[in-house]
């Protein structure tokens, strides 16, 4: 086999922080490539890389060994280059059929748009796939799983030579997954030359033949699947020694702060119960887009759950909790929320480090009351959580991912909570600021706090928290000490719904 | 059958909007005007307002355009006005009315590059625009006068086999926008780059290779030069030029296309629901006018539906 | 172009609102073509004649911040004029009609606000339609004709002088500097300023996102109330048209003052001055003999100048 795709010496940075770090793949006709590593250690920007969405830095790009130069992502789609992106793309207002050939529809002889063929030929990959939709209907009324089948037929449509699938199993229950690597497989032995994101070891092992270990950005080896044990590729995956990472876990536990009974995250969903006390951190663990985010944001109001009750220090809340006004509701019983998007939903970028800090303080006081200007609670917290940056003036967008990142938590952290739910503490997060960051949490609780979490990392899960809750389709189907918690336990639950559920 | 006239009438599982209804409305205000006035049932009457509605319909199907994109253009109004101050210049036809689409295309690709390549916000870009248009075409012609090229005015005012010529314009125009929008590639990319915006992912429409920079300058393009066709077809049936011709056209347009179900966050919408929109106004103002209705009363309604059938629209966002 | 904003102290002049740069040129183009124009009475006429834009600028900049826009300023000032020069309350008092002013204002700043901020309609839309609604409703009642006069009070109020300054002046420097403690010394100011920036951090750093929206138009409505108060003393007259063109003035005075949508970094002097230099760009324009129709073409201009100035920044990080 030959290399069709060479990619060489790969480097890219965001604004300061550095997501790749002269990595280099070569994937070859005929062949499933599977790319691993940790959420954040570079393996969406290197395929946004291959799909024309970014520019490299600096590295080359070479097909059948000739230079390639994406420009943009039509300039990779004309190279043969499709792409399934974990984010969902296709568009909503448009149908399946409009969907598969958008860019690049089939024209009748007076210029118009030949829907018949772009029917038919829909159809036509949509059945080689097993799915009898119709090719008429609009994106907007197909489920996830639809959706992405949709893509994926996208991709074997346009007849590409390179397919990228990035976590194209994450929405499909079992029997689609069956369906998906039958079809994965047939376009490999067409000769095409497939890379493969996902998180599942066993669909790894069953259908890649080479796996490329990417780690904080940097390339850590590439392997044939046939000669790696499970335990080494996570070996290479994880390789540091957490110790040094986390704080040490605490015994002594509170009063409880938080008791949720019985809640059904949406009307088909099974009831999930969990309680939290307070000098505890406690996660939600799981695969990516299990519920654990839509169960973090009904406890503010952001979703309206089906049933259930949420008590707060005993007294239970009023259901449901308006959308408008329910971050602020719980604020006054002293809760606070830590969004995950800190860019989108978290930070002022262009506003001074201060009032990012002390918005949380200003936000319990009346509009017209004089605006405290809190310098000593900022200066304390850019002290103890050793924020760098040139003053308390400076605009947040000026700080790296990780200053922000604190400046994000120093806020709830300054505005007098007994209890933090945080989303994703450390996205995009270097190591050092990883451990700071664990250790705040950590202190939070020691004087009397509670945090609920949630990762995508079940390594920081593990090593951060006191207990760990598993999530999977909708509802909690295990519960382990963090102590033992492995992640192989926890995967374990988070893949088979958890039969065993253990206290 | 009963599913999907159920969906033409709430207007889901379509990308064609709520039009059902404004056109059910417009029906019952024709039902309405033909019991209660007899003036209106009237041949005369209905070409009238044929000819009446004629420059909304033309330049509502432009602003609907920009609207699939997720923009709006407020310099419609201006650029109409500014067209018959073009055409009562004193020139030959020849020159005249190539000069009225080239500028209109100007104007169009001004918006356009503002929007796109200096990151302005479509209501502030074509603000201004509307305002710059405006003040050339007070300098052009202060107050109204000067004569349009007689084939303009021919062109509006004859009829061919007992049809008016207005009744020829719509039905050329609405072709022209049902190709552009539904028989070329070009409208479904518009719809695309829409879809994309409104639901949060604007980089959408370009992951599958569909340029939305030069698509969205080329929208306001379109927008201005159908904002032209209604000024000469304006100009021909005032036989002048007027400064203030165009007043307020700009958010005619708007209400007729959010009456005709096209979401103004852009991707939902149809040509036929603008039609219907536009007619909707023109037969409130021939029976508000068969009322005897004050023009500033009627003004002050415009305003009202206005008001009402954007703020029935949901949007994810405020601001502007 | 890139190469040029990245330079530090390019980037600091862009950081100063441009009204600064536009009013110094505008001050030098005077001094060289009229030099004798520059004295402290005839200044004082022509700010005098700009105060109720200026005012109208201080409601515009405050719905700005919150990534908003107000164009009814023009119907509420055109509805006041006409609740005081038509006679339809005969023997009112002076505070009888600023009570009956900062109402109207009031309300109709709070039905923008709440269809903007709880509707969340188009901003542009409510209040150009609440605007031609009022304007519409204003020429009906006075069939399109002036109504009468304004009681004398007014424009004896209007003309009167402190320190040989005119009063309006002073009463909008004065208002001008209660709206900066507003928004730099008290807690609503800080709302304004995490809302404009990002309304989604706003809301899960416990903002009222909406509340804030909707008293941010309460506000600008007041303001327009205010604005239309002094418009009236001013002209002593009832008009059908008067003020119709402030607010899109006060918009690009604004913008030009270094406020465009979500950011504040001309505070809210920069747009003082983005108002002044309208009142120094008239004088200039009647000086160099361009008519009306050019002060329309110097809006457009400015605005799109002046956005296209920020459009650029913002997309330099």
């Amino acid at each position: 086999m030959t290399n069709l795709i060479e990619m060489s010496h790969i480097s890219k940075a965001f604004g300061g922080s550095r997501a790749l770090h002269s990595v280099s793949l070569d994937l070859k006709a005929g062949g499933v490539h599977a790319l691993m590593g940790e959420n954040g250690a570079g393996k969406s920007t290197l395929m946004k890389i291959l799909a024309g969405v970014h520019q490299p830095d600096s590295g080359e790009i070479f097909m059948n060994g000739e230079k390639l130069d994406l420009k943009s992502p039509r300039a990779a789609l004309d190279a043969g280059i499709s792409t399934v992106f974990q984010e969902h793309s296709l568009l909503p207002n448009l149908s399946i059929a409009e969907n598969m050939f958008l860019g690049r529809e089939p024209t009748t002889r007076f210029g118009s748009i030949d829907y018949a063929a772009m029917s038919s030929q829909t159809a036509k990959a949509l059945g080689e796939l097993g799915l009898t939709l119709d090719p008429s209907q609009l994106v907007s009324n197909l489920t996830i799983a639809e959706r992405q089948f949709v893509e994926i037929a996208h991709c074997i449509q346009a007849d590409a030579s390179v397919l990228i699938l990035d976590e194209p199993t994450a929405a499909l229950n079992a029997a689609d997954v069956d369906v998906l690597n039958r079809n994965i497989r047939r376009l490999r032995d067409k000769g095409k030359a497939i890379v493969y994101i996902s998180h599942r070891m066993k669909e790894i092992f069953e259908l890649c033949d080479t796996v490329t270990v990417l780690k904080d950005g940097a390339l850590i080896g590439t392997r044939m699947v046939s000669e790696i044990t499970t335990d080494e590729l996570i070996a290479m995956m994880v390789g540091r020694e957490l110790q040094d990472l986390f704080p040490d876990r605490t015994d002594d536990k509170g009063d409880e702060i938080l008791r949720v009974e019985n809640l059904r995250i949406t009307e088909t969903s099974r009831p999930l119960s969990l309680t939290l006390h307070k000098g505890e951190i406690v996660a939600l663990a799981g695969l990516e887009g299990q519920g654990q985010q839509r169960f973090l944001r009904s406890l503010i109001g952001r979703y309206h759950p089906f049933a259930g009750t949420i008590s707060i220090n005993g007294k239970a809340l009023k259901m449901p909790l308006p959308a408008s006004s329910g971050v602020r509701h719980l604020q006054q019983l002293k809760v606070g929320f830590v969004p995950e998007d800190r860019k989108d939903e978290g930070l002022f970028l262009a506003l001074p480090i201060a009032l990012n800090i002390a918005i949380g303080l200003h936000s319990r006081r009346s509009e017209l009351a004089p605006a405290r200007p809190y310098r000593n609670v900022i200066a304390r917290m850019m002290e103890v959580m050793n924020i760098k940056a040139s003053g308390p003036s400076a605009p947040v967008g000026s700080l790296s991912g990780g200053n922000q990142q604190k400046v994000l938590l120093g806020r709830y952290l300054a505005a007098d909570l007994d209890l933090l739910l945080v989303e994703e503490p450390t996205r995009g997060v270097d190591i050092g600021a990883k451990s700071e960051i664990y250790h705040l949490l950590r202190d939070f609780t020691r004087k009397g706090g509670a945090v609920l979490v949630l990762s995508r990392e079940t390594i920081e899960l593990i090593g951060l928290c006191d207990r760990i809750y598993v999530v999977h389709h909708d509802t909690i189907v295990a519960e382990m000490p963090a102590a033992q918690a492995t992640e192989h336990k926890i995967l374990d639950a988070a893949l088979t719904g958890g039969s065993t559920r253990q206290h | 059958m009963y599913r999907s006239l159920f969906n033409i009438l709430s207007g889901r599982n379509t990308r064609q909007g709520l039009w059902g209804l404004p056109l059910l409305v417009a029906l019952l205000i024709s039902l309405w005007l033909t019991v209660e006035t007899t003036q209106f049932a009237t041949a005369e009457n209905l070409f009238n307002l044929v000819a009446q509605a004629m420059p909304l319909i033309i330049a509502a199907i432009g602003q609907l355009v920009v609207v699939l994109i997720g923009g709006l253009d407020l310099s419609v109004g201006s650029v109409m006005s500014f067209t018959t101050a073009v055409l009562a210049l004193d020139q030959p036809a020849i020159v005249l009315i190539p000069a009225v689409f080239v500028l209109a295309a100007f104007i169009g690709l001004i918006n356009g590059l503002a929007i796109t390549r200096f990151n302005v916000h479509p209501i502030i870009a074509t603000l201004s625009t509307q305002y710059i248009v405006l003040g050339v075409t007070r300098i052009l012609r202060p107050v109204s006068g000067g004569t349009v090229p007689e084939i303009v005015i021919d062109a509006v005012s004859g009829s061919f086999l007992g049809v008016p010529y207005p009744v020829f314009w719509g039905i050329v125009v609405i072709l022209v926008a049902w190709k552009l929008l539904y028989g070329s590639r070009y409208g479904l990319h518009l719809f695309a780059i829409g879809g994309g915006i409104a639901s949060g992912a604007e980089s959408a429409a370009r992951n599958f290779g569909v340029s939305d920079r030069r698509n969205i300058i080329l929208a306001y393009v379109v927008c201005s030069c159908f904002a032209a066709v209604a000024g000469v077809f304006l100009a021909g049936r005032i036989v002048s030029g007027d400064p203030n011709v165009g007043l307020l056209f700009e958010l005619d347009t708007v209400t007729a296309v959010a009456l005709g179900g096209t979401q103004l966050s852009g991707g939902i919408g149809s040509l036929h629901g603008t039609v219907i929109g536009a007619l909707v106004m023109a037969l409130l103002a021939n029976g508000m006018n068969l009322a005897n209705v004050s023009p500033f009363v009627q003004t002050a309604i415009k305003g009202g539906i206005l008001l009402a059938v954007v703020g029935l629209q949901s949007r994810k966002k405020m601001g502007l | 172009m890139a190469a040029v904003l990245a330079n530090p102290i390019a980037r600091r002049l862009l950081r100063i609102p441009p009204s600064y740069f536009v009013f110094l040129v505008l001050l030098a183009t005077l001094w060289i073509a009229r030099p004798n124009m520059l004295n402290l009475n005839i200044m004082g006429i022509f700010i005098r004649q700009i105060v109720p834009l200026g005012i109208l600028v201080l409601g515009q900049l405050v719905v700005m911040r919150v990534k908003s826009i107000d164009l009814s300023g023009g119907g509420i000032i055109l509805l006041i004029n006409y609740f005081i020069s038509s006679g339809s309350f005969p023997g009112a008092s002076l505070p009888f009609f600023v009570v009956l002013a900062l109402a109207s204002g009031l309300v109709i700043g709070l039905f923008n606000g709440f269809m903007i901020g709880n509707r969340r309609v188009s901003a542009v839309i409510v209040t150009l339609a609440v605007s031609i609604i009022l304007v519409g409703l204003v020429q009906f009642l006075s069939s399109g004709n002036p109504p009468g006069d304004v009681p004398k009070l007014f424009n004896d109020l209007y003309n009167t002088k402190f320190l040989s300054v005119p009063t309006p002046v002073l009463f909008w420097i004065l208002l001008t500097a209660a709206v900066w403690l507003l928004l730099s010394r008290t807690v609503f100011g800080r709302y304004v300023a995490s809302v404009g920036e990002n309304a989604e951090a706003a809301h899960f750093s416990g903002v009222p996102v909406q509340r804030t929206v909707i008293l941010a138009h309460t506000l600008a409505g007041l303001i327009a109330a205010i604005a239309a108060l002094v418009q009236t003393g001013s002209i002593a007259v009832g008009s059908v048209r008067v003020g119709l063109d402030l607010p899109i003035l006060a918009v690009a005075a604004t913008i030009l003052g270094g406020v465009v949508f979500g950011r504040g970094d001309g505070g809210v002097w920069g747009p003082f001055f983005g108002a002044l230099c309208f009142a120094l760009l008239f004088v200039v324009m009647t000086v160099l003999g361009i008519d009306e129709p050019g002060k329309l073409i110097a809006q457009g201009v400015i605005i799109l100048g002046a956005a296209i100035f920020y459009g650029v920044r913002v997309r330099t990080p």
